[in-house]
């Protein structure tokens, strides 16, 4: 499903990610893990196509198409959803009716039929009690002046509501507690599905514990450096990287297994 | 030594507008109020147009839309159905109704009115109590401003409205003034008057609208006086054509724990100028004065604001947004003057722009004149385009680049759009500054 | 016990410890100002036809323009026939070495604290001193030589180094810009001058001490700077008067050309006589300070920490042209007993990306008043542009003003400006604190007013910010207690 081959990024100039591949398939969770600076968000933001981000080498294919050729929204469409680290706070606009317009966005370069209201608001209670995500947020402003939590909540409804094949989840654990994690990994596991393919990005291997990944790939200086299953995890976790990598990675966060 | 001229001698044509509607005004006959007239139009002779050398019109030349030769405002007939799109405050609003500066007595509901609240127009009060009404109108002439003094001489007609002490008056008034473009340049001088008692309640709607082509300039200026205890919302829209010219100026008096709220939507107009010039004339005074422009074509939109903190202890607070397109010219001023003893004032003043064009144009002067040291005070301004992040965040969700624009554009709006206190005034001004904004029509269900 | 509020109500003023004359023989020229005295200072100077021509033309435009008045500090009617616009230490001929230098004039310097010798050998600084109106001595300038660095008074230069005068003087203050910077067009009497050749860095802080001494005359000088392709300079300029009954006129222009991806960094420390504790006597200092971003990745920064004069007026000024130019200017402005000033700058984006930072810091206290005046103006060709703008405003004392006047003019959409501002006191709770650790009131005054201008000293060089921290506390002095 996607495809990614010899990735090379600079941001302002500066080389972030150097020859990163990766094969995601129909139906797989695949976990990236990395130290801080070793490429996590930039990899994120890359796939969702965010501007400042110059690919000077390699490609991305996407169920066959280009990713790179193509504008944030048609990705969208296409169903690649970005699940933001910090999700960006728009007061003025209200939630629903954000989720609504972009609902509607997104069927219609599907070729589907816009959504009645009713049909609309059915669906949204459906999902937000699943979610834990309460009426009253999605009245308020989006994201404006919502928690932590509530924001990755809200992310991941947004994520239910608009059906992606490919989910991305950027330290959607960073900021939440316990009871809030649990929350968040209930909604992704009930996405999962042999249709969707999900990215896991995360730091600790906490979230692993809720969300099993059937590839674990350690990131590290732009590349990954090792890849395997679920076990790579806790074996970071008990030896940080650089008994994982050797020694040259072990300045790279020593905080990699601490939590 | 060759200098430039500061302001400009005003065109014959006024002279003789002068000449003609001194003979008609309300109370033409009485002697003090004749002469009053006169002198002030002696005074706007004297004063003249100001040009873009006088600091407080740095950014609008003024001379160049009112320097015309212009005639008196003609009566026009109007049926409620043509003020249909321009009423507010739901259907128990008390209304007055003003079409090109004239009261017009069959389309007002002005009567039975509760006990203490007592609203007419300005040329009744004159022609009935002049002395007092004189007395109260003079207090502009402090002002060295022109526009106040031509105002002056040509004072007869606008809204007179006295709240007495302790009444609350449950329903909205509604000012609705309508410029009915006509062949032939007119311009008209309408005087508001507002006089809250000790503990009076109201809530004003003053609606400035055009209809039909020409030139047309209005003159207003409208006095506030809010007593102790009293709260005034006030919530002014100016939905104008290409060829109006706006100049207001509102004075306003506040006193010891008075409250105003003051929310301002220009969606229109060729030429707009707006003065509020605020005097906390006590302690423990609220003074909230929120605005929106948006700007379109070639319109000029022009904002005034003074807020002097006279006594100590209170609390003024100016919220401004602008959205500038096309080749429109937008000018913001607001100071803040925190007089010697006026200690633990609170001032606050934020002025946000939008440019959408290369060929639109923002002026900003955000000032502070403070004179007391144990103050609050803070200003910010800023001129930019959209978040790109937002814009991302948007765009990643799948909404298409123009409507994630339009989007957060009107997000940007809507933060005051918020602060008027009457909901179909809110309703009213989201449909209108929808329908402005590029890609606006998408959005058609935020309104 | 008097709250820090009752304290600061008793101002008792202090006394200007750089107020003493210095007896030296002069030669000055009448009073007043007509083209004969024009031609008189070229002929003193053995000027070229030139550059009498060029004052005599500054002169006549001059005589056209109105004395502006849109600023806020007030100041009586000048009398400008009154004033003697030359005067100089005589002198039989130039010192060849410092030696030479008339010790009394070498006793003021001591006085002021900056001996002309190995202090500044010590410290790496290259010195210019200009005494009343002419350039004394010009330390370190072989070293400088070197390098190909000209670092002397700006007489020398249009004596020695003709082209680069005629090429760039008044090409960024130009002869009519305003009515001062005409006056001073016509009859500056000397200055510095300093050209950076092509990729060269100067190693050392170059500085000019300017100081007025003569009684009845005004100041003029006039500063060149240019920074040639790829080159950096670092400019300081320090200033003091004698304590005088009478209002003495200060009337610079500083011309600043950064090519490209040079930089320029002028730093001021400006400390002339603010007058008695009546307001009376004091220096009006009116200047016109720019630089000009010319060349593409070019940098000016303007660092001004404003003590003294009577009044202060002045807006150091960058003209942003080349792109990816930036400017910056950092300002602490400290008034107390009658003085005025009304400072800050103007940003002008030209250019593609070009940026600029504004920090400026007012301080009023005693019956003074300040405004921090700004204009950031983006055109229509600057795409990207950046500004940001802090100004924060400190009151002492319940008798000053402090206001905050910023234009900000913006015709490119995707220019992004951000201005913002604060005024506030020093809070009876921080007084308190530092009092109850032991700290007497006065120095807690100076240590919260040296945190609250901790951005804009951090940059000025190493020794200048030694001694305006010292400045900042004396300036203060008897606006507490």
């Amino acid at each position: 499903m996607l495809e990614i081959k010899d990735l090379h990024v600079e941001v302002d100039g500066k080389k972030i990610i150097n020859g990163l591949s990766l094969e995601v398939g129909a139906g797989e969770v695949h976990a990236i893990m990395g130290p801080n600076g070793s490429g996590k968000s930039t990899l994120a933001y890359v796939l969702a196509g965010r501007e400042g981000y110059e690919v000077t080498k390699g490609s991305i294919t996407f169920d066959g198409q280009d990713l790179l050729e193509m504008e944030p929204e048609e990705r969208a469409a296409a169903g690649v959803f970005l699940a933001m680290q910090y999700p960006v706070e728009i007061p003025g606009v209200a939630n629903m009716y954000f989720l609504r317009q972009a609902m509607n966005a997104v069927r219609k370069a599907r070729g589907q039929p816009e959504i009645g209201a009713a049909e609309f608001m059915k669906k949204l209670r459906e999902k937000a009690r699943l979610m834990g995500v309460k009426d009253e947020l999605l009245k308020r402003d989006l994201n404006f002046g919502f928690s932590g939590g509530e924001k990755k909540r809200n992310e991941i409804l947004q994520m239910a509501m608009l059906e992606p094949r490919l989910c991305i989840l950027d330290e959607t654990d960073s900021g939440l507690d316990i009871d809030a994690l649990r929350t968040v990994a209930d909604g992704v596991n009930a996405l999962r599905d042999p249709s969707r393919g999900m990215i896991v990005i995360t730091h600790y291997q906490r979230l692993l514990d809720y969300i099993v990944p059937d590839r674990v790939h350690v990131l590290a200086r732009g590349a990954i450096q090792r890849s395997g299953s679920k076990e790579l995890a806790l074996e970071l976790e008990e030896g940080g990287y650089g008994a994982l990598l050797g020694p040259e990675f072990a300045h790279e966060s020593a905080s990699a297994g601490a939590a | 030594m060759a200098v430039a001229r500061r302001t400009i001698e005003p065109v014959p044509a006024f002279e003789a507008a002068f000449a003609q509607a001194r003979e008609r005004l309300p109370g033409a006959k009485l002697p003090a109020l004749a002469d009053w007239r006169q002198a002030s139009f002696a005074r706007f002779r004297e004063q003249g147009i100001p040009t873009n050398r006088v600091e407080a019109w740095k950014y609008t030349n003024v001379a160049r839309v009112v320097n015309v030769p212009m005639g008196l405002a003609p009566k026009v007939q109007v049926r409620l159905d043509d003020l249909a799109p321009y009423l507010a405050g739901g259907p128990k609003a008390r209304r007055m109704i003003f079409v090109n500066g004239h009261v017009v007595p069959e389309l007002c509901h002005i009567e039975s009115l509760p006990a203490g609240l007592r609203i007419t127009s300005l040329g009744k009060v004159l022609e009935a109590e002049p002395e007092k009404v004189t007395a109260i109108l003079r207090a502009t002439a402090e002002d060295d401003r022109s526009f106040t003094a031509l105002n002056a001489a040509f004072a007869g007609s606008g809204a007179w409205i006295e709240v007495d002490d302790g009444v609350e008056v449950v329903e909205p008034l509604q000012l609705l003034f309508l410029t009915v473009g006509r062949p032939e340049p007119f311009m008209t001088h309408p005087r508001n008057v507002v006089r809250l008692g000790k503990g009076a309640k109201l809530r004003l709607i003053e609606t400035h609208a055009g209809s039909g082509e020409g030139q047309s300039l209005t003159n207003l200026v409208t006095q506030i006086e809010l007593g102790p205890d009293s709260a005034l919302e006030q919530d002014r829209v100016e939905l104008l054509n290409d060829g109006a010219s706006h100049i207001g100026k509102a004075y306003v008096r506040l006193a010891d724990r008075a409250r105003l709220v003051q929310t301002v939507a220009t969606l229109g107009g060729g030429l707009v100028r707006n003065e509020t010039e605020a005097r906390l004339d006590g302690s423990n005074i609220e003074c909230l004065l929120n605005g929106l422009y948006l700007a379109c074509g070639k319109e000029h939109v022009d904002n005034l604001i003074r807020v002097h903190h006279e006594k100590p202890a209170s609390h003024s607070d100016q919220f401004y947004k602008g959205v500038i397109a096309d080749r429109a010219h937008a000018a913001f001023a607001g100071k803040i003057i925190v007089h010697k003893d006026a200690q633990k004032t609170n001032g606050y003043q934020k002025n946000d722009n939008l440019l959408l064009s290369d060929d639109a144009e923002i002026d900003t002067k955000p000032e502070l004149e403070i004179y007391a040291d144990d103050v609050k005070c803070s200003h910010g301004a800023t001129s930019g385009n959209l978040d790109p992040v937002a814009l991302f965040y948007l765009r990643s969700r799948g909404l298409e680049r123009e409507t994630a624009e339009s989007l957060l554009t009107f997000a940007f709006a809507a933060e005051v759009i918020e602060r008027f206190s009457d909901e179909t005034v809110r309703r009213q001004v989201r449909r209108v500054a929808l329908s402005r904004l590029p890609g606006g029509a998408a959005l058609g269900d935020l309104a | 016990m008097a709250s820090a509020l009752d304290q600061v109500r008793e101002f008792t003023g202090n006394e200007y410890k750089y107020g003493f004359v210095t007896e030296v023989e002069e030669d000055r020229v009448p009073q007043g100002l007509n083209e004969d005295i024009v031609r008189q200072i070229s002929a003193k100077k053995n000027e070229p036809e030139w550059m009498t021509e060029w004052r005599l033309e500054a002169y006549r435009r001059w005589l056209t323009m109105e004395e502006p008045t849109w600023q806020k500090p007030k100041y009586p009617p000048i009398d400008y026939q009154a004033i003697s616009y030359y005067a100089a230490p005589v002198q039989k001929e130039r010192p060849k070495s410092l030696d030479e230098i008339d010790p009394e004039i070498r006793k003021t310097y001591d006085k002021l604290g900056i001996p002309i010798r190995e202090q500044e050998i010590l410290a790496g600084v290259a010195v210019d001193y200009v005494f009343d109106s002419v350039s004394v001595a010009t330390t370190f300038r072989k070293k400088l030589e070197e390098l190909g660095i000209i670092f002397c008074s700006i007489s020398e230069a249009i004596q020695e180094h003709p082209e680069l005068v005629r090429r760039y003087l008044g090409s960024v203050v130009p002869q009519g810009d305003n009515f001062f910077a005409a006056l001073n067009s016509a009859v500056f009497s000397d200055g510095s001058f300093v050209y950076v050749p092509k990729g060269v860095r100067c190693p050392m802080e170059l500085s000019t001490y300017f100081r007025i001494n003569a009684a009845g005359t005004g100041q003029f000088e006039r500063t060149l700077i240019i920074a040639d392709e790829g080159a950096y300079v670092s400019y300081l300029e320090g200033c003091t008067a004698p304590q005088r009954d009478e209002n003495q006129l200060h009337a610079a222009v500083v011309e600043l050309v950064a090519l490209d991806e040079a930089e320029i960094k002028y730093s001021t420390v400006q400390n002339w006589y603010p007058g008695d504790k009546e307001g009376k006597g004091g220096v009006y200092n009116f200047v016109t300070k720019r630089g000009a971003c010319r060349g593409r990745k070019s940098k000016i920064s303007w660092t001004q920490v404003e003590t003294g004069s009577a009044i202060t007026w002045k807006y150091p000024s960058c003209i942003l042209q080349g792109d990816d130019s930036v400017g910056e200017f950092y300002s602490v402005a400290v008034t107390n007993g009658h003085q005025q000033a009304d400072t800050g700058t103007k940003m002008i984006h030209i250019g593609k990306n070009t940026r600029s930072r504004i920090v400026a810091k007012t301080i009023s206290a005693g019956l003074s008043d300040s405004t921090y005046r700004g204009l950031v103006r983006v055109m229509r060709g600057a795409e990207g542009a950046r500004n940001y703008t802090q100004c924060d405003s400190l009151l002492i004392g319940d008798r000053c003003g402090a206001h905050t006047v910023p234009y900000i003019e913006v015709r490119n959409r995707t220019a992004k400006c951000e201005h913002e501002a604060t005024t506030s006191k020093i809070s009876d709770d921080q007084l308190f604190y530092c009092r109850s650790r032991g700290i007497p009131e006065e120095d807690a005054v100076a240590l919260i007013v040296n945190g609250f201008c901790r951005e804009v000293m951090e940059e000025l060089p190493m020794e200048f910010a030694v001694e305006a921290r010292k400045l900042l506390g004396i300036s203060l002095e008897g606006s507490v207690g």
